[in-house]
This record gives structure tokens, C-alpha cells and sequence, in this order.
């Protein structure tokens, strides 16, 4: 569904990514885990198109892409109910099936529909980021990429953002996440890559991840990542 | 992005825009409103001149903020403009913005020409004008495109506003006797190689000049500008990244 081989990326004199490979599945969540700056942004948005990465390729067979960005930001003239137009315009999904899955997500969001009247740059974050989801899960992607899944969500939020996002998963769509909160990459997550200083030192599924890195005696995943950040 | 061809979403978002603009729905209201006083007030002819030197500028206020702040702001960090989408929505921007001022001016210019044949007064060398003021508004698009790269919000249609109220003052103050470069201007001849490039200069910018009868040669200056600062946006967009 996505392969990307040899990143690398620089800002000036910083090189942010620097030979990052991997694949994903479909119907795998991947987390890709790091410290802050270690890369993972800049992959995403080069995955994303958003850097022009300086070499390297990126292929993907996914005709839908979804992204939810860490801090979603709105074009500012629009209403969520213009975005939403425009983005079942865009995707040739419109109708009443586009309708009933937006009221659908809506619920399943915990997000209120008369906020789609408004424009997004108005909602909390937590709303904004929620409306981020609706606008990706509502394409039905094939690949979805999210940064910072959690952040600015409350607690029953993150449980219907983490169901929302295994039932994509369980479609047959690949999900790439990027995240500190390793608590609830475990709970999601089938594949773990790890980022550090732009370069990838670790993919495996969740069991030889923990087998691999977790020290003796210490605890879940946080211990594993802890530890391997240290190198 | 979800489908390779933009350009419908770009038209949509650009129509949205401006509809959401207060300043420019209160310019698109009182152009129309004035005309009519200054033809009623005045004469026809002279609501015509003025319509065709002036409503390049619509083009101008159309084109304010036109890159800056959607990029600097993380906008377009969106599904709508993944896989390189936000390069061609805002290389196309041009041509919808430019398509939405030039739909708006024609309209007037429309009403404009029934008015006239119906006192009488129409005069068909304005056509060729208006086609030149086209010319004129596409310009300013370029430009305010261009500088939008660089700055923010309407700073952009501000800092060409400022070098042409610059050049203005510029010009009358210089302008040491009634043999100078507005007599040229004022004749349509450069008698040598100063003072047409100053005109060229002059042209670069303040278009609108194109449309006056004597100065027509100057739309080969603002047609090749346009060029240039069309080419220059294209070398900007393509290798705009979305660092926020």
C-alpha cells in the first residue's frame, strides 16, 4: 500500500530524515514512534506530499488518502459544512450514502453536527481534531495517515478515535501513526517502526518489539521505546 | 488531494473566498453604484473612462492574500491538497481569480455597452479598452500572486498601492516643466531612449495606463510583465514546501 525508500531530508545545515525505509501493509496499523525531532513529521508530510523530499521515493497504490494533522488549521472563510462539500466534491462520494456517513461519524465522534455550521477555525482543539478524523474517515481511505492521533482528546474521544480507526483498519485500509502516547499505540497498533535522529533503527510487529528491546525486569512498551531511544 | 484534476475544487474555493470577503462584496456593490451617479452627474463618456481605468483594480482586490497566510498558517494541510494538490491549487488560483474578477467586469462592461447604445454614446473603440483592461487586471493578479509569496494578508495589494502612490508623487514632483516625461505621457510620444524606458518603467507599474488611446503600445510591456511574473510564480510554487 506504501513504500518508502531512502528519505532523506534537510532544513539548511539540519538533516531532519536521513535513509528511512519501510513498507506498510493493508490492513496493518503501523506506529511510527520517536522522540521529538527525531524525523517522524517530516516523513509524514513527504509521505504526504507536503516536503519535496531531497532523494529517495515514495510509492503508493492508494487512491484515497486521509491525514489528520497533529494541530489541525482551517482555511478560514470555510464552514465545516463547505468543508465537507468540497471534500465529497473532491472524492466523488457525494449522495445520500456521503450524508448518512457524515451524521454516522458525527455520533461515532462524539463530535456535534451543529458545529458544521461553523467555521473549524472556531471549534476547540479537541473538536478541531475530531473534525480532521471526520473529514478523513469520511472519504473512506485506503491509506490514512495521522499524526498525533490523541492529542487534545479526551478520554471516551480517544476510545472512539482508537474503534473508529481499527474498524478502517479491519476494511483492509493501512494506517500509519505517529505518536508518543505508546500506551495507545499498544492498544492499536500491529507494527512499530522507530524513528531516531532521522533514521529508522527498529520495525517489528508488537511481540518482537517488546522481546527485543524491553531491558530485563522493566516494564510494557514505554521501557522498550525508553530504551531504545537511549541507542 | 483526491483527484489529480484540482482545478474545480480551486474554482470553488476561490468563488467561496470571495463571497466570504466583506471588503471585496462592498467593492463589487459600489463600482456599479458609482458609475451610474458619475454617468447621471456627469456624462456617460466620462463614467466610462473611469470605468476602464479603474476596473483593473478589481483584479487587484480580488488578489489579496492570495498565498501567504494560507501557507504560513498550515491551511492547506489538508486532505484536499495532499500529493503536491496545494502547488496546483495555487498556481491555478490565478486563473480562477483572474476568471472571477474578469466575469464581474465584463458583466459591467456589458451593462455598460447597452447603456451607451441606448443614449446613443456607445463608443466601439472602448471595446478594444476593456480587452486592454483585461490585460491590465491579469497583471496585477501576476503581481499581487508574486508578492503574496513574500507577504502576508492584503500586504500584498497594500505594498503595490504604496509603489504606485510612490511613483505618482515621484513623478509630479520631478517633473520641472510642462516639456517632461507627462507631456509624454499626455501626447503618447517618447521622443528618446530615456524617456521610453521610463514609460516602460511607468507601465510596470501602472498598467491601467494601457487603456488610454495614446499609450496602447504599452500593453506589450504589461503583456510581457505578466509573463515574467507568471513564469516567476511558477518557479516559487514549485518548490513551495508546507513547513509549519
Amino acid at each position: 500500500m506504501l513504500r518508502v525508500n531512502g528519505l532523506r531530508k534537510s532544513f539548511g545545515p539540519v538533516q531532519a530524515v536521513r535513509d528511512v525505509s519501510f513498507s506498510l501493509e493493508k490492513g496493518r496499523t503501523t506506529a511510527l514512534l520517536g522522540e521529538n525531532g527525531a524525523g517522524k513529521t517530516t516523513t509524514l508530510k513527504i509521505i504526504l506530499g507536503f516536503l519535496k523530499q531531497d532523494s529517495g521515493t515514495v510509492e503508493t497504490g492508494a487512491g484515497r488518502i486521509g491525514y489528520v494533522p497533529d494541530h489541525p488549521v482551517f482555511l478560514p472563510w470555510l464552514s465545516g459544512k463547505a468543508f465537507l462539500d468540497l471534500t465529497s466534491r473532491s472524492s466523488g462520494l457525494g449522495g445520500p450514502n456521503w450524508a448518512a456517513g457524515v451524521r454516522r461519524l458525527c455520533d461515532r465522534l462524539l463530535f456535534d453536527p451543529a458545529l458544521l455550521e461553523r467555521r473549524p477555525g472556531t471549534y476547540s482543539a479537541g473538536n478541531a481534531k475530531k473534525f480532521a478524523c471526520l473529514q478523513s474517515l469520511a472519504i473512506v481511505p485506503e491509506l490514512l495517515v495521522v499524526d498525533e492521533p490523541f492529542s487534545a482528546l479526551d478520554p471516551p474521544s480517544i476510545k472512539r478515535v482508537r474503534d473508529l480507526f481499527a474498524e478502517t483498519r479491519d476494511r483492509g485500509a493501512a494506517i500509519l501513526l505517529s505518536s508518543h502516547m505508546l500506551a495507545e499505540m499498544v492498544k492499536i497498533s500491529d507494527d512499530f517502526i522507530v524513528i531516531r535522529r532521522g533514521e529508522v533503527v527498529a520495525r517489528s510487529g508488537l511481540p518482537e518489539f517488546l522481546s527485543r528491546f524491553r531491558p530485563a525486569g522493566a516494564g510494557e512498551l514505554e521501557s522498550a521505546f525508553l530504551g531504545l531511544m537511549r541507542g | 488531494m483526491l483527484e489529480k484534476n484540482i482545478f474545480p475544487l480551486t474554482v470553488r474555493l476561490t468563488g467561496l473566498k470571495l463571497g466570504a470577503s466583506k471588503f471585496s462584496l462592498a467593492l463589487a456593490a459600489f463600482l456599479p453604484a458609482f458609475l451610474v451617479f458619475l454617468g447621471v452627474r456627469t456624462t456617460y463618456g466620462t463614467a466610462m473612462k473611469f470605468f476602464l481605468f479603474f476596473f483593473p483594480y478589481v483584479f487587484l482586490v480580488a488578489a489579496q492574500d492570495m498565498v501567504g497566510t494560507e501557507v504560513a498558517g498550515g491551511a492547506l494541510e489538508n486532505v484536499l491538497f495532499l500529493r503536491g494538490g496545494f502547488r496546483r491549487y495555487l498556481w491555478q488560483k490565478n486563473f480562477a481569480l483572474a476568471a472571477a474578477a474578469a466575469t464581474y467586469a465584463a458583466s459591467l462592461f456589458f451593462l455598460a455597452t447597452l447603456w451607451g447604445v441606448a443614449c446613443g454614446k456607445f463608443d466601439p473603440f472602448s471595446v478594444p479598452q476593456f480587452g486592454l483592461g483585461l490585460l491590465a487586471g491579469f497583471y496585477y493578479v501576476g503581481a499581487a500572486g508574486a508578492l503574496s509569496h513574500f507577504l502576508k494578508a492584503g500586504s500584498n495589494v497594500v505594498v503595490i498601492l504604496l509603489v504606485q502612490a510612490a511613483a505618482l508623487l515621484g513623478l509630479l514632483f520631478s517633473a520641472t516643466s510642462r516639456t517632461g516625461f507627462i507631456d509624454h505621457l499626455g501626447t503618447g510620444k517618447f521622443p528618446d531612449l530615456g524617456s521610453r524606458l521610463l514609460f516602460v518603467g511607468f507601465t510596470a507599474v501602472f498598467p491601467n495606463l494601457i487603456v488610454s488611446p495614446r499609450l496602447l503600445r504599452g500593453g506589450f510591456t504589461v503583456a510581457a510583465g505578466l509573463v515574467i511574473l507568471l513564469l516567476f510564480q511558477k518557479a516559487l510554487v514549485r518548490r513551495l514546501e508546507l513547513r509549519k
